[in-house]
């Protein structure tokens, strides 16, 4: 049996009415209660960020973190945050969205 | 710069800079100057008015799987498009790419609980792929091939744009604005190469293989690659609901429809292959009955486009997230050539039980009343399996799949994942306006046809040549089938007291035939396939039929019922 522990989501998004209660909606469906929840504009620029603390297994919780990752204006989202994965976490939104220009020239 | 106009023309234009040619809507009062505008338009799109919005969402579902093309829906606020609620719902969970174009109040009332508002982004985020409110005229061309873009590409899905009356007729300056490219949404991802040698080397050391295929074959036009993958590989399979039609019925390696009311040789085989490939399908619990015991004793590999799909309830030793044809393309060139697979022949011994217990006393029976199962025989005999098949949901849903055949893609369109009651008939409509030189049979029941029938009015007013098949017993033939077999046959409110329903039929001008004998069936098959136009063909069926095999509901996909009280029991 898979035991819940708190666990942080951070989601890098695009900055879109909306993507709140779309964010909110995910945990809602699996009755998952939100114990902490920040909303600012992140180290990059145009890309917010979202920190959310919630209990869970770690199992809803990486089905979670795609459910947020699939939503159109998410950019990337992820789980169990240090420091130091704060850290290679920005380098690699920044890495995926130079990919993407690229992709797109 | 370009042309000045309202926001209105502007989505006229947007949606022909899209190629739409079809549109099927309801007018009403938020979105009247959309339609005000309309008879500028009316030589290059057509409008299909509907009975009620309901309709008009299922018909664009039909539109979308028949033809590949997005469905377009038109209807006004409030309650009219609360009705296109179910249908983007229902079209979420089959992958269906439809653009719903709603009326919104004014912006200045929103928020003031005005007439006819409701909060539709709200309603319809947690079922649409993407759902956004139109407040501007400048946002129309954008926010248009935006939603075409998201609604089409990676996993298909349902968008709804919310469209404001205030930017319906501002004015502005419209000029195309085509999207492809978002830079937070990835579409067709990557495939490493890596993973598809993994998995062809998983493939090669694999004694007992079998791949579970679904509608994400169709989605991304994977037939032929399916087959050569298959065949390169002596692979055997089985198809998901949706899937049907993907692969030829009469495929020598196609094992038949997977699931709750599917073959028995594909069930067993999931249970006894040493390696199962899942490819575009999302293992549905209709698919995987009981999950603690599904496929356990084989390694998994999940292929699917749409990330959150991999493990979300199938743990996987391999997911590949990517498009199926590129895919299976690539994985054909990988895999070692095979010539046979003998455990293939572990799907005689199922198919002869099958064809003795259930098939031959469903379809070939020699006394009693017509049984429903038998009338999909006859359809699909005379057809010669070239008809798009399109079905409504339960007993009629079941046996149109599982006694149809198939010879061509996008031949089956049925509300799989979301089960809607009413869908039949206006998908139906859909599917012919989308594909005109196909012959479309539609199997309903007499509770699916009376949930959507007023959409016999549009069928009459756009001369729509639907062959309406009426499975006619009477009741609700799935759910009395449960109370009979797992809720010790009480028959609690399922029992229909139903109208003529030829003469519901001719008062739309239908031509129409009641059938009661089986020695009438075959000629009635017959006259309706003559008349160039639509037919009800009402067949008054046997009342407690049954749909076998049967996995019930929490069991595994081994374990399944011939009938109400026989196991099958493989080994024996």
């Amino acid at each position: 049996m898979e035991t819940e522990r708190l666990f942080e989501i951070t989601a890098y998004t695009e900055n879109q009415v909306g993507l709140l209660s779309a964010i909110a909606g995910i945990f809602t469906r699996r009755s998952l209660n939100i114990e902490k929840l920040l909303v600012y504009p992140s180290r990059i620029e145009c890309v917010h960020k979202f920190k959310i603390l919630t209990r869970a297994t770690e199992p809803q919780i990486r089905a979670v973190v795609l459910q947020i990752e699939k939503k159109v204006d998410v950019i990337k989202s992820y789980y169990e945050v240090d420091n130091e994965r704060s850290c290679r976490e920005i380098d690699d939104v920044k890495a995926f969205l130079e990919k993407r220009e690229n992709d797109n020239k | 710069m370009g042309q000045r106009m309202t926001g209105s023309e502007a989505l006229w234009r947007s949606l022909m800079a899209e190629q739409v040619k079809t549109v099927f809507g309801y007018p009403g009062g938020q979105i009247m100057p959309v339609y005000d505008t309309y008879c500028r338009f009316e030589k290059d799109i057509r409008h299909i008015l509907v009975r009620h919005e309901q309709g008009a969402i299922h018909a664009a579902q039909g539109f979308a799987r028949a033809s590949g093309f997005p469905g377009v829906v038109l209807v006004t606020s409030g309650p009219g498009a609360t009705n296109v609620v179910t249908g983007v719902a229902d079209a979420m969970i089959d992958s269906t790419p439809v653009v719903v174009v709603a009326g919104q109040v004014p912006c200045h009332l929103l928020g003031t609980d005005a007439f006819q508002e409701i909060d539709l982004i709200g309603m319809t985020t947690p079922i649409s792929k993407w759902s956004y409110q139109i407040r501007r005229p400048e946002d129309v061309a954008w926010a248009v091939s935006r939603a075409f873009y998201i609604a089409r590409t990676g996993r298909p899905g349902p968008v709804v744009l919310d469209f404001t009356k205030d930017a319906q007729t501002g004015m502005v300056d419209y000029a195309p604005q085509p999207c492809r490219f978002i830079r937070s949404y990835v579409p067709d991802p990557e495939i490493p190469e890596e993973s598809l040698q993994e998995a062809a080397r998983m493939i090669d050391a694999a004694k007992k293989p079998f791949v579970v295929y679904g509608q994400g074959i169709l989605l991304s036009g994977a037939e032929k690659e399916l087959a050569a993958f298959l065949e390169k590989g002596a692979i055997p399979a089985g198809s998901t609901l949706l899937g049907l039609g993907a692969l030829n019925s009469d495929h020598p390696q196609l094992m038949g429809m997977l699931g709750m009311h599917g073959n028995l040789a594909p069930n067993v085989m999931t249970q006894n292959c040493d390696l199962l490939i899942a490819v575009g399908m999302r293992f549905d619990d209709r698919v995987t009955g009981k999950l603690a015991t599904y496929a356990r004793q084989a390694r998994i590999i999940h292929i699917d486009i749409d990330a959150s799909e991999i493990g979300k309830l199938v743990p996987v030793d391999l997911g590949i997230v990517g498009d199926a044809k590129k895919a299976l393309m690539r994985l054909t060139e990988l895999i070692a050539p095979c010539t046979t697979r003998q455990w293939q022949m572990e799907s005689i011994l199922c198919n002869a039980v099958e064809k003795h217990q259930v098939i031959e006393p469903e379809i070939y029976p020699e006394t009693g009343l017509i049984n429903p199962g038998e009338v999909v025989a006859r359809v699909t005999e005379f057809v010669k399996g070239e008809a798009l098949v399109v079905t409504d949901v339960g007993q009629n849903q079941m046996l149109a799949a599982r006694y149809s055949r198939f010879v061509q893609p996008r031949s089956f369109i049925s509300s799989g994942g979301l089960g809607t009651m009413g869908f039949g008939l206006p998908a139906a409509i859909g599917a012919k306006i989308g594909t005109p030189d196909r012959t479309v049979v539609v199997f309903l029941g007499d509770g699916g046809l009376q949930m959507t029938f007023q959409e016999l009015g549009t069928i009459m007013q756009e001369g729509t040549g639907v062959k309406i098949v009426l499975l006619n017993n009477n009741w609700l033939g799935n759910v009395r089938m449960w109370q009979e077999l797992f809720f010790e046959e009480r028959y609690a409110c399922t029992r229909m007291l139903n109208p003529d329903f030829t003469l519901i039929a001719r008062a739309y001008g239908i031509p129409c035939c009641h059938v009661e004998t089986r020695e009438e069936l075959a000629g009635a098959v017959e006259q309706m396939f003559a008349e160039e136009g639509p037919f009800l063909l009402d067949v008054h069926v046997r009342e407690e039929s049954m749909v076998f095999p049967m996995i019930p509901p929490g069991k595994s996909v081994d374990e399944i019922l011939l009938n109400n009280k026989e196991w099958f029991n493989y080994g024996d």
